[in-house]
């Protein structure tokens, strides 16, 4: 497996390069490299507190990491070309419209009905024409089911109706890359799998998601690569079919015996 | 009462009105800017709002327009018992506004914020599209408040000359030796302006009430 192709490679999306992270004397994340390749979906596995949703959450700034680079489609976020100047406010901002992000508390402004959530940014942020945006939302609320909730607020929708809500809202943006940060992990167990379907239809039709779960069937049926992290660090990373029928770490085998008992 | 003691407290109360309403418009965004200012943590000027806010609740408002009514013409700046009033009415209001605004924002959810922030939008476009439509909502009940209780402060400002409702009712009384009628229409006036006051404000929450729905 090649690791640090980076910007050479044009067909990786997403190319993280030895990040560090530390809160106080807690070191969340220990020197981790990823990439992610067009079209491909990773999944970020790991038990909590190995640091999978603070990677996630340097990918786009959220969190600013320490040390190390985090390359989209060949252009560095977070800090200008070179790498020693950060990027200003507005220019962070840009960087951050290039990635989608859906969270696991959804996080949907509750003052916008659920159309009025899915074009804010492209309308306010990216900056493209009103009528060009509904038309999308409105296509991107059919696909995940929710043309009837159009012109509901947020407080009306089930847990699984709001993250498919926030799963066309970061479409909406036409990311390069969507990053999910345990996204089923705050519904109730019979809502999962109607998000987890709308993500395997996203993953099967070509999006390129960076995605932290414990959904380990989602990870297992859809993912291209699956990512072990423990205590900040990478501790395997493979196929999922190798991933989860043979593991070559022991930590691997531990966790697998705790979350795929069943 | 003659008519005409009717009218100078009609008078008064456009007084009280006109200068009430410049204090409100003076006092409501200046609290707005100096609550941002305490929430950002801005340094430097973060305690100074502190200090601001600690020393106006803590200063009478008769004490306040006569401070600034003697104190500002001795640096120079020509400042009529209008323009002091005004001023005293909005800088206390200020105060008390900027704390109703900070505790809205320290409400606030971060998570709401996190996912404008990761949809790329400026820290200005937050604020103006995600955070104020729904601020000025969970703020209104407190600031009106604030605001009746402005009017009722307001009697203070005729310690400059200014003949508001409560001034033109004393007026009357020493001019009759009967001071109890213009007093009761004074109080009448107050309580009409008061229920105005909240009057609109539920008709405000009923207009825009359903788009700030609780999270």
């Amino acid at each position: 497996m090649v690791e640090h192709v980076g910007s050479t490679n044009p067909e990786c999306v997403l190319d993280i390069r030895g990040l560090t992270k530390s809160f106080g004397t807690n070191v969340v994340l220990d020197g981790v490299s990823l990439t992610v390749e067009r079209g491909k979906t990773v999944c970020l596995l790991g038990p909590s507190g190995s640091g999978k949703s603070t990677l996630l959450r340097c990918v786009n700034f959220l969190e600013k990491p320490d040390q190390g680079s985090i390359y989209l489609s060949g252009r560095r976020i977070g800090m200008r070309e070179g790498g020693v100047i950060p990027m200003s406010t507005s220019e962070l901002a840009q960087a951050r419209a290039r990635i989608g992000m859906v969270f696991q508390h959804f996080n949907l402004w509750p003052h916008l009905t659920v159309l009025q959530n899915l074009i804010e940014a492209p309308i306010h942020v990216q900056r493209r024409s009103r009528d060009e945006v509904v038309a999308e939302a409105e296509m991107l609320l059919e696909r995940v089911g929710l043309t009837d909730k159009k012109d509901v607020f947020p407080n009306r929708l089930s847990g699984g109706q709001k993250q498919r809500v926030g799963i066309a809202r970061a479409l909406a943006m036409k990311p390069e890359l969507l990053l999910f940060d345990e996204p089923t992990s705050a519904l109730d167990p019979e809502l999962v799998g109607e998000v987890v379907a709308v993500m395997k239809t996203l993953a099967e039709g070509g999006s390129t998601m960076l995605v932290v779960t414990h959904e380990m069937g989602f990870a297992r049926e859809t993912a291209n690569e699956v990512v072990l992290m423990d205590g900040g660090r990478v501790v395997e990373k493979g196929q999922p079919s190798e991933f989860f029928t043979n593991p070559k770490t022991d930590r691997a085998r531990q966790f697998l015996q705790r979350y795929v008992s069943a | 009462m003659t008519t005409a003691a009717f009218l100078s407290l009609l008078q008064g109360a456009g007084v009280t009105l006109v200068l009430s309403g410049a204090g409100i418009a003076l006092g409501v965004p200046l609290g707005l800017l100096l609550g941002l200012i305490r929430w950002g943590r801005v340094p430097v000027l973060s305690p100074i709002v502190m200090v601001y806010v600690s020393l106006l609740r803590s200063t009478p408002a008769v004490t306040l327009c006569l401070l600034i009514f003697f104190a500002i013409p001795t640096m120079g700046i020509d400042i009529g018992p209008w323009t002091a009033s005004v001023l005293t009415l909005g800088l206390n209001t200020a105060a008390f506004n900027c704390e109703i605004w900070r505790s809205g924002l320290n409400n606030f959810s971060p998570d709401q914020l996190e996912a404008a922030r990761s949809f790329g939008m400026t820290p200005a476009l937050r604020f103006r599209r995600i955070i104020f439509p729904q601020l000025w909502r969970a703020c209104l009940p407190g600031l009106v408040n604030e605001m009746t209780l402005l009017i009722k402060s307001s009697p203070a400002i005729a310690v400059v000359g200014v003949v508001e409702i409560t001034r033109a009712a004393t007026r009357i009384g020493a001019q009759t030796y009967d001071p109890l009628p213009p007093m009761l229409v004074a109080t009448g006036i107050y309580i009409v302006l008061i229920v105005v006051f909240v009057g609109l404000q539920r008709l405000t929450e009923r207009l825009y009430g359903q788009a700030g729905a609780a999270a």
